[in-house]
């Protein structure tokens, strides 16, 4: 099997040191730099499949060096990084970078994302189109097969959560109430409070999403309902 | 009288007797002296022959006798000396009055001696001298020998006592005409005549007058001895007690003068108006009552006097004074140019004397006649004051303007433009002051807004250089965890580790948070937002925590939709809030209840729930940041959940509401229902 390299910038050498550790327990071959500028410099240098980028360092920032870097290449950039507004990330988002995630971490749940970014850059463009696919980003719905998958793994559904997500993913895009998710699944009127929907949500984002709380694809629109963005 | 208890402060009692004192006195002193002065004929002479009732009595009689005796003698006298019949009735009739009246007199004697014919006449016989007391049977020494006695001869007047009465009586007695006339009034009177009368009357009003006299002494020493002493207290504070304000209370000295004099007036107007018609009883209560209201006002006027002297503002504390004192502060204020600028008291001036100058032609002229002159005169005066009618209206709307801004600024709208165009000269310097004023106001509104978004940039850059070091402790935290330690106790440090590491990240993140929502430094995504959807998605999200922190959870069936305008964001970041403490901090198997309202323009969610520790904690300290419900802290939390809850709703501009009802815990977040 081919063995997936890298990059990992930061300018905290024990965040560096233990990015290599998990990843090499992952089996991937880690390049460490320090900088933006190293992290350019290593590009050249070595084939990276991957790039984990800090954003605050000195010798150019991480947006500059994502935005240098886009200007030439498409491999997955995750930026990490201790700045948690909802303006960095979009920003970070906008500049050309693939995933934001913000420090402090779960190691888990950034091993968990370079693991999707890496399948979606190395195996998903290899997948033929198939007709009677549904996709949003790396989430696919093959409903011949009742199957649903993300970065091309299989997701374990229950029947009732299956129905939701095949509602939702028809209708990408827009957001239903619990009342009309309900009716629709269930196919019954909704009398009460159904809070049972709510849970199959929650239970369907734990599958799906790497951060449940978080969500990339089951998002919530709070007072309003439940989508499936389209991506 | 009103004035003085008011201000009586000590010996309270004296005080009251002294008035008292005074106002008996003087009414005493006053009656006694009026009663004096109606005596003052008798209290004047030592004795009664002095007395001039008794000599106008004793006149009378000598003239009556001379007339009877000497001038009319008779019937036949009168008839034959009579000329014309008008005086003979005349005569007549006096003739019998006076034969009438002489033998009543017993206490007066008289012998008429005519000279030539040796005739005489006398109401002396020798049984009556010996009734009197007599030692002579001589009746002319016997009236000699009386106290009052009076001899006229042919040219000369003898009396014992002086009288001038004695004079006109004569005057009847033919200028030298020989008769001689003895006449006397008996040293011990008799009872039976007006002469005995009188004299009981005189004996009886001397000694009245004697006592009149002393109870007057009397009283006027008391009245004058209970006035000095008030005099002497008044105004002068028991030390006592507590200090008083400095400044005297009362009228205006001026003021207060003006009133007892015309009080003056009116008594002395009200007094010699009683008739004789009316009862002299009647007329002497009268009297006493407006000499009691006399009393009590003069006194009370000259006690307010000591009292205003001894605060030393007998004068200052004048109308006068007053007016005085005002009227120089504003002119002082007035030339110093505090109330009217210099220009503008001369253009008063101005105004004032050019309109005094077109009048006084205009009136010149009209009363002249002069009309061609009249009517331009009439135009320029017209003109003249609509000039400056326009001008001044044009000042006042100009400050109209800047009162409006001022009212603007101060209400808070920092940014209203208060246009110079329309402010003439006169209040240019004054709208460019409230301008600066204004951008005062809006530099420093500016810097505190400033101030308080350094504040939240502070706190983001510190979490941001803690965040860096976390996460290589949590990252290597967990890569320790996965090394085989062949020791339990070290495992266990571990764990506290990991815990704890995800506790610090947890605080961090809502302290930045805490800082922005408090400090408003959010913006809010304004939407739809469905209550009861809503909690039934947070309640979605928690429903397995809840079941394995053993709550009951009981939610409303759907009702009427209740939708608010917020942000579904933050709405979500309060119920996560608020539902993470009540599992955190409620008691197992208890019962957890949402309700969802709207009334007065809100939309409100409540919920409540039963606190497994004693919350003796009051709502307003809850809220505030760091504070928790047990105060050992052995739960996890950062304490910031109600504060950036509260502070989320704000923002939204929703009311935040906590209830402690012994273990009943309720939090109610009311948003502003959404309109079309």
């Amino acid at each position: 099997m081919e063995r997936f390299n890298v990059l990992v910038c930061d300018d905290d050498t024990a965040i560096v040191d233990a990015l290599e550790i998990y990843l090499k327990q992952e089996n991937y071959g880690v390049v460490k730099v320090y900088t933006g500028v190293q992290a350019l410099q290593a590009l050249t240098e070595h084939e990276i499949h991957l790039i984990l980028l800090d954003i605050m360092m000195p010798e150019m920032d991480g947006l500059s060096a994502t935005i240098r870097i886009r200007e030439e290449r498409n491999i997955p950039i995750i930026v990490i990084s201790a700045k948690s507004e909802d303006t960095d990330k979009i920003a970070g988002l906008n500049f050309g970078a693939d995933d934001y995630v913000t420090k402090p971490f779960n190691p888990l749940e950034l091993m968990a994302r370079v693991k999707s970014q890496m399948r979606r850059y190395t195996a998903l463009g290899s997948i033929a189109h198939k007709s009677g696919i549904l996709k949003s980003g790396g989430l696919e719905l093959e409903r011949e097969g009742k199957e649903v998958r993300v970065d091309g793994e299989i997701i374990r559904l229950t029947p009732t959560e299956y129905g939701i997500v095949v509602f939702l993913m028809e209708n990408m895009g827009h957001v239903f109430s619990i009342a009309q998710i309900y009716e629709q699944v269930w196919s019954e009127p909704s009398y009460s409070a159904e809070n049972t929907v709510a849970v199959h949500i929650r239970r369907i984002r734990e599958k799906i999403e790497i951060n449940p709380g978080e969500p990339k694809y089951l998002k919530v629109v709070w007072g309003i309902g439940y989508k499936i963005e389209k991506y | 009288m009103d004035i003085k208890l008011r201000n009586i402060r000590y010996s309270r009692g004296a005080k009251i007797t002294a008035v008292i004192i005074v106002w008996l006195g003087f009414l005493a002193a006053m009656g006694s002296s009026l009663f004096l002065w109606e005596n003052r004929g008798i209290a004047g002479v030592s004795n009664y022959a002095r007395d001039s009732t008794f000599q106008n009595d004793f006149a009378t009689m000598v003239h009556d006798t001379v007339e009877y005796h000497v001038v009319l003698k008779s019937e036949a006298n009168i008839k034959n000396a009579s000329t014309d019949a008008k005086t003979t009735a005349n005569n007549l009739q006096r003739l019998h009055q006076i034969e009438k009246v002489l033998p009543t007199m017993v206490n007066f004697v008289y012998y008429v001696r005519n000279t030539q014919t040796g005739e005489n006449w006398t109401n002396l016989d020798e049984q009556r001298l010996s009734k009197l007391g007599s030692e002579t049977v001589d009746p002319v020494r016997f009236i000699q020998e009386q106290p009052t006695t009076v001899f006229l001869g042919t040219s000369t007047i003898e009396a014992s006592v002086p009288f001038s009465q004695i004079a006109s009586s004569t005057e009847d007695m033919p200028a030298g005409s020989p008769y001689e006339v003895y006449a006397a009034v008996v040293g011990s009177l008799h009872p039976g005549d007006m002469f005995y009368n009188d004299f009981v009357n005189f004996m009886g009003t001397k000694t009245s007058i004697e006592f009149a006299t002393m109870v007057l002494i009397i009283a006027f020493v008391l009245a004058a001895a209970a006035f000095i002493f008030l005099i002497y207290v008044t105004g002068r504070r028991d030390p006592e007690e507590e200090d008083m304000p400095g400044r005297v209370k009362g009228m205006y000295t001026d003021v207060h003068t003006l009133l007892v004099f015309i009080a003056a007036v009116i008594s002395l107007c009200i007094a010699p108006g009683t008739s004789t018609d009316v009862p002299k009883i009647l007329t002497i209560v009268a009297l006493a009552v407006v000499l009691s209201l006399d009393v009590f006002i003069g006194l009370s006027y000259v006690l307010s006097m000591v009292r205003q002297f001894r605060a030393g503002q007998l004068f200052t504390n004048t109308l006068l004074y007053k007016l005085g004192s005002s009227l120089t502060a504003f002119l002082r204020l007035a030339f110093q140019g505090k109330v009217f600028k210099g220009w503008m008291l001369l253009l008063l001036f101005g105004y004032g004397i050019i309109n005094g100058l077109i009048f006084i032609l205009l009136v010149a002229f009209n009363s002249h006649s002069v009309w061609p002159e009249f009517l331009f005169i009439l135009l320029v005066f017209l003109a003249f004051n609509a000039g400056v009618a326009y001008f001044s209206a044009r000042s006042l709307a100009a400050l109209a303007q800047i009162m409006v801004a001022v009212k603007e600024i101060s209400a808070g709208n920092l940014d209203y433009t208060l246009s110079s165009n329309d402010i003439p000269a006169s209040f240019a310097a004054f709208a460019e002051d409230i301008r600066s004023l204004q951008g005062g106001l809006q530099k420093a509104v500016a810097q505190a807004v400033k101030g308080e978004r350094m504040k939240t940039d502070l706190i983001t850059n510190v979490s941001h250089d803690l965040k860096t070091p976390l996460t290589s402790i949590i990252n290597y935290v967990d890569l320790l965890k996965r090394e085989e330690l062949n020791n339990e106790t070290a495992a266990g440090y571990v764990e506290i580790l990991e815990e704890k590491s995800f506790r610090l990240k947890q605080l961090i993140e809502d302290l930045v948070e805490a800082s922005k929502a408090s400090s408003g430094n959010l913006a809010m995504t304004g939407e739809k937002v469905n209550l009861h959807e809503l909690m039934m998605q947070a309640c979605g999200e928690y429903q397995e925590k809840m079941q394995q922190a053993q709550l009951d959870l009981h939610m409303p069936t759907a009702g009427e939709a209740v939708v608010v305008w917020a942000d579904g964001k933050y709405m979500w970041r309060i119920a996560e809030n608020l539902l993470s403490n009540v599992i955190k901090y409620s008691l197992p198997h208890s019962r957890v209840y949402i309700d969802i309202s709207s009334e007065n323009g809100y939309g409100s969610f409540t919920i409540k729930n039963i606190s497994a520790f004693p919350l003796n904690i009051s709502p307003e300290q809850l809220t505030e940041r760091f504070v928790r419900g047990d105060e050992s802290r052995s739960t996890e939390g950062s304490g910031l959940g109600l504060s950036i809850s509260q502070s989320l709703t704000g923002l939204q501009g929703g009311k935040f509401q906590l209830e402690i009802d012994g273990d009943l815990f309720k939090v109610t977040v009311a948003i502003p229902l959404w309109e079309e």
